[in-house]
Order: structure tokens, then C-alpha cells, then sequence
């Protein structure tokens, strides 16, 4: 009953607030515009018969392709349901923040760090059910006939669906870490970083195979499927649902000190 | 009974700090209780303890006998108003309120009747990080009475507030003590919790210099003005630190 109330009251707040927007617009809009540049590669590709130029011809792939984008989309969605809870206003109207009126109204502060949770994986699932079908639908309408589809519709939804999770666990690791760091800008900067231009997971592997453990490398299996080892020149990539497991207990874990330490913390 | 607030042998220390030193008060129904102290004595660290926010190291602070932490729908036993609004400066005020309501199962209806009596109804739709410092308090206050709470706490509600502000909310204060509310105010001028108090608590260094009804807390001296330096030590001078 209680949680009902602070979901629909996260809610409201994610539905004034413009960074959510700007979050949405990332992972959808950003991962359609990667998808069609993508596609229109593959096209001219087999126009003039360099299919050997673009990794993959088939539209299933040039969609997965842009799923980085759709997680730098779920790191903003993660990290500005907390930070904006920390964000001073400005001086003229009395400095102050969120997080105050926030505990005040809910001092349980495992049943906000949920609600905030339930309402950011909602907004992930929404961004994910927009881009994955429509992405694919944009490489099928470019790409054409110039390619024929090696990817089976099941693999593909299993796929699909991994790629929810990861962005969902993304997200939630973004959220936790903030409420850790009481700011966006640090776990913002890392998580996008991370996600987008270098993978530190993926550099740290050159030194110890166990980084295949760390979260973000852990679960990539989630949306490459199977063969995800074709992908690597190694036997980095945990299978789908173990790897998926790790990332799991990689968020549960960060969440649970979250909530430690907000229930500890002087607000 | 209406809420009562009480402070029961409050302790709190920041690394080796002390904030606060065996702090105990009440704040009875049907009365206006001034919390009056110099910038960092301690004020607005035991209003925070009062409200769940920070925690304390030692002793207690209730309202009604039980916890802030343990309230079920708080915003409808206690509205606080501390430091600013608590409003995103992106969100607009009707926004602020409508969250805050649903938090609480508080009637949609209740966010037009608050913007509406603390006088910010056309400045509903207007983002808070245009508003100004008494825009600010005056939302701070909307979403404080928004539950229709039988407490009001306030740290520093004057600041920014125009002349008009001030007489207006010290009527709103008189009139929800004279209906059996409770009222505690924090301030560090005199002059406004002189105007307004029944009761009197200062705070001085973390420790309570004084308490008990107004007159009782003045007499012997010639003013509260005279009565508050007396008690505090002239603490006022070394005005450290500032309210959070």
C-alpha cells in the first residue's frame, strides 16, 4: 500500500522532469539514429558488392549493433532518479534539496530506493519496447533485400528481451552508485564512458580473466546470445543466463548498501 | 490529543564536533514554541533529528511518543518546512505539490487550496528555480500544510518573507495554534519569536540555555533582546557556521 503511493509519487516526479525525457530520447532516438546510419552502411555495401567492409549484413545485427546507446540511454534514466533528489536549487530560492521533501514524506528509505527502482526498470522497458521493434523494422525497410537474415525469430526475441535486462541492471547499478555518491556527475561520467568508448571491463580482461565477472562484461551475453564468443578472440563471455545472473547480484548487491547506507546517513 | 513533539536528551557530534549536548524540550499542542539560538547552536541539527532526517547519537526525539521514521503517512501528522522548498528547480510548484501529495494519499485537490492560501495560485505553473527566497518559503509551507498536518515545524520560516509575508504567516500560526496545533518555529531573531511565541526554548553551543513560557524565560531582564544575550553568553557574536 505504502510502496503503491511512492511508486505513483515517483512516477509524478519522473514525469516533470526533464532529464528523464532527455534519458528516453537517448536511448530511443539515439539507437534508431546509430541503426539507420548502420543500415545505410550495409546497403551501399551491397550495392557495390563490399559486403566484406561492414561486420554483419543482416538487419537483426544492425540493430544489436546499437544497443550501446540504449544503455548510455538507461545510465541517464539510473542516475537522475537519485541525482536530481540532490540537486541544490538555486540560491535566490533558498538553496535546498529534494532529498529533503523526499524523506520527510517517505522516511523509509528502503521503500523509496524501490520505488525509485521499479519506476526507472518502467522506464527502461518503455525505451526498449519502442526501439528494438522499431529498429528493426527501420533496418528491415532500409537494408531490403541487399541481405539476406541469418538471425532465427526466436534467438532474436531471446535476444531482445536479454537486451531489456541489461539495460534494466545498467540502470539500476547507475542508480545505486548515485544514491552512494550523493551527485550524477562521477557515476554519469564513468557509466557512460564505460558503456559507450572505452570498456574498462573489456581492458581490464587483457590482464586477468576474471574481469568477465565485472557487471557490464558479465552480462553482454544477454544480447549477443549463444555465440557471443564469435564476438571476442577469447572465451570471455559468460553464457546469457549465468552472465545475466552475475550482473544481477552485481545490482542486487549495490542496491542493498545503497539502501544501508541511506538508512544510516544523515540525509 | 493533537501532536506533541519531544526532545528527549538529544546528543549529536560531527567527527569531533559537538552539535548537539543533551538537548531536551517539548513543543505542546495549542501553543506556538519559539527555537531560538544564534546561527550554528544546534537549531535546525535537532529539527532534522525531529524529522528523521539526520540521526542522532544519543536520546530521542518523538512526536506523539513514537519515532518520525515509524510514521505511516507523516505529511498528515507533521509539515516541516526546512531549508528552501525541497522543489526541483525544474519542476514547476503544481508539480512539486502533486508528488508530494500522492506520497501521502493526500487528496489532488488539497495542491489548488494550498497554492491558493499561501498566495502563490499564479505562480502554480511557473518553474521553482525562478521562483525568489519568499516564493520559496511560501511553497515550502504549501507543501508543509498540504496534509493538514496537527504539527508545523519550521526552521527559519521569516527568511526572505516581505513584511506582508510575515504578518500573514504569523497569523497562520497563531490560528493553527488557537485550534490545537502544535507550532515550532526556529529562528535566530528575536524580534519575530517575540512577536509570535507562547513558549521559549534557546539554544546555545548545543545545549538548551532556556526554556518555558515566554514571560517566565524574560523576566528579570529588560527584553528578550537582553534576556537571549544573558543566556546565550553573547554567543550570537561568534555566530559560526551557517543553518543547512
Amino acid at each position: 500500500m505504502n510502496l503503491l503511493r511512492l511508486v505513483a509519487a515517483e512516477t509524478r516526479k519522473a514525469a516533470t522532469l526533464p532529464a528523464v525525457f532527455a534519458g528516453l530520447a537517448v536511448a530511443v532516438l539515439g539507437s534508431l539514429a546509430v541503426t539507420l546510419l548502420n543500415s545505410v552502411s550495409v546497403r551501399n555495401a551491397a550495392a557495390s558488392g563490399n559486403l566484406e567492409r561492414v561486420v554483419s549484413t543482416s538487419p537483426v545485427e544492425t540493430v544489436f549493433a546499437a544497443l550501446p546507446l540504449g544503455t548510455v540511454g538507461a545510465v541517464v534514466l539510473g542516475v537522475v532518479a537519485m541525482s536530481s533528489e540532490y540537486t541544490a536549487n538555486s540560491d535566490d530560492a533558498g538553496g535546498g534539496r529534494q532529498i529533503t521533501a523526499t524523506l520527510t514524506a517517505a522516511p523509509g528509505r528502503l521503500s523509496v530506493l524501490s520505488a525509485k527502482a521499479l519506476v526507472t526498470v518502467a522506464l527502461v522497458a518503455v525505451s526498449a519496447a519502442v526501439t528494438l521493434p522499431a529498429g528493426l523494422f527501420l533496418a528491415r525497410a532500409v537494408i531490403g533485400d541487399a541481405a539476406a537474415e541469418a538471425a532465427a525469430p526466436g534467438d532474436v526475441a531471446a535476444r531482445a528481451l536479454g537486451a531489456f535486462v541489461y539495460w534494466s541492471l545498467t540502470a539500476l547499478i547507475a542508480l545505486a552508485l548515485t544514491a552512494l555518491a550523493r551527485s550524477g556527475i562521477v557515476p554519469m561520467v564513468l557509466l557512460i564512458t564505460n558503456s559507450s568508448l572505452v570498456s574498462f571491463s573489456l581492458l581490464l580482461s587483457n590482464v586477468t580473466p576474471l574481469a568477465r565477472y565485472l557487471p557490464d562484461l558479465a552480462g553482454t551475453g544477454l544480447f549477443l546470445g549463444d555465440d557471443a564468443d564469435s564476438y571476442t578472440a577469447f572465451d570471455l563471455v559468460l553464457d546469457p543466463l549465468p552472465g545475466g545472473l552475475v550482473m544481477a547480484a552485481w545490482a542486487a548487491a549495490l542496491l542493498a548498501v545503497a539502501a544501508l547506507v541511506l538508512h544510516r546517513r544523515d540525509a | 490529543m493533537a501532536a506533541m513533539l519531544s526532545i528527549e536528551n538529544l546528543t549529536k557530534r560531527r567527527r569531533s564536533r559537538v552539535i548537539l549536548s543533551d538537548v531536551t524540550f517539548r513543543a505542546e499542542p495549542g501553543r506556538v514554541t519559539g527555537f531560538l539560538g544564534p546561527n550554528g547552536a544546534g537549531k535546525s541539527s535537532t529539527l532534522r533529528i525531529l524529522l528523521g532526517l539526520d540521526r542522532a547519537g544519543g536520546g530521542r526525539a518523538l512526536v506523539n511518543g513514537r519515532p518520525y521514521r515509524e510514521l505511516r503517512s507523516p505529511l498528515r501528522t507533521v509539515g516541516a518546512v526546512l531549508d528552501g522548498s525541497g522543489a526541483h528547480r525544474s519542476r514547476t510548484a503544481r508539480a512539486h505539490l502533486s508528488w508530494v501529495a500522492s506520497s501521502n494519499g493526500i487528496p489532488r485537490r488539497r495542491v489548488g487550496e494550498v497554492l491558493d492560501l499561501v498566495g502563490l495560485a499564479d505562480a502554480g505553473r511557473t518553474r521553482v528555480g525562478r521562483y525568489s527566497l519568499g516564493m520559496g518559503q511560501r511553497l515550502g509551507l504549501a507543501a508543509a500544510l498540504l496534509g493538514e498536518p496537527e504539527a508545523l515545524v519550521l526552521d527559519e520560516p521569516v527568511n526572505g518573507l516581505d513584511p506582508e509575508g510575515i504578518r500573514w504567516l504569523r497569523r497562520l500560526l497563531r490560528a493553527h495554534a488557537d485550534a490545537g496545533g502544535t507550532v515550532l518555529l526556529s529562528s535566530h531573531l528575536m524580534g519575530e519569536v517575540a512577536e509570535i511565541a507562547d513558549d521559549l526554548v534557546v539554544i546555545s553551543g548545543g545545549r538548551i540555555a532556556a526554556a518555558g513560557p515566554l514571560l517566565e524565560v524574560t523576566a528579570g531582564h529588560a527584553s528578550l533582546e537582553d534576556a537571549f544575550f544573558t543566556l546565550t553568553g553573547g554567543a550570537a557574536h561568534r555566530a559560526d557556521g551557517g543553518s543547512r
